[in-house]
């Protein structure tokens, strides 16, 4: 992991409190999680609150390392947290290429999957989804970002 | 960084299998939860308890794992329980809706008590 770099004021959206990467690697985004929380305990973000970001932020890093870098531990995951007019927003990006994955995805069914009419996998972007107030996906030719938003000022969360 | 792979051990009370699982439940834990889901299969009991005492971190993986069990235990007719999830591990159990077809008890003590009496 590239150690984070130091704060410094955005011009566009607010202040970057954290700004790092972590190779593609299973079992990093536990890395992505420990950092992206450190920085949101300062921030006042506890307790439940903060589980459920640091859930959103492994699922995410899991997402971009698995789907959009393929495991490549040469290329990385790179993760900003940002500070912004009362939201704490983190932003995941990877190098896959091709259409971003829908927002709007597929819920996973759990009684479908216990009858084997779908598979057992599926459940990332809907934890996502569950535990952040506000997640937006863009792309383009070379990169994926998601960013996770969660309001601050409401405590934070769901 | 170091992953933290998964430990189970199966164990028996009364005719309940207890699975005591130690370490994270990710996608390198699929071996460990077959082979100790499989050992406590193999003395037909009636419930499979999952105790997640000692377990800190669940991934997606992870849950798609747990469902797998689950499958299992219902083709087979038996009871899957779950004791000892953190508060956060229980609010997703219930959001995947895991939690309406294995019930989640707070303790292993709790479980057990319910198991015995249905």
């Amino acid at each position: 992991m590239t150690d984070p770099k130091p704060a410094r004021a955005g011009a566009d959206l607010g202040r970057t409190l954290a700004d790092f990467s972590v190779p593609s690697e299973p079992g990093n985004e536990r890395l992505a999680m420990q950092t992206v929380a450190a920085t949101a305990s300062r921030l006042g973000v506890d307790g439940q609150d903060l589980e459920r970001l640091k859930t959103a932020v492994g699922e995410t890093t899991m997402n971009a390392m698995e789907h959009g870098n393929g495991y490549g531990s040469g290329v990385p995951v790179e993760i900003q947290v940002l500070v912004s007019h009362g939201d704490l927003l983190v932003r995941i990006t990877d190098e896959g290429s091709g259409p971003p994955p829908r927002e709007d995805g597929d819920e996973p069914d759990l009684e479908a999957k216990l009858e084997g009419m779908q598979k057992a996998r599926g459940w990332g972007l809907f934890l996502i989804k569950s535990m952040v107030d506000e997640i937006e996906i863009t792309g383009d030719e070379g990169h994926h970002t998601v960013e996770l938003l969660v309001h601050l000022e409401t405590e934070g969360g769901k | 960084m170091e992953v933290r792979h998964l430990e189970v051990e199966v164990r028996t009370e009364a005719n309940i299998a207890v699975l005591d699982m130690k370490g994270e439940i990710n996608g390198f834990a699929e071996e460990a939860m077959n082979a100790a889901y499989a050992e406590a299969e193999a003395g037909d009991p009636g419930t499979i308890l999952l105790n997640f005492e000692r377990v800190d971190y669940i991934n997606s993986t992870g849950i798609a794992l747990i469902v797998g069990l689950l499958a299992r235990a219902r083709a087979a007719r038996r009871s899957l329980l779950a004791c000892n999830l953190s508060e956060h591990y229980v609010e997703i159990f219930n959001i995947t809706r895991l939690s309406d077809f294995m019930s989640v008890f707070p303790d292993e003590k709790t479980a057990v008590g319910e198991a015995m009496e249905s």
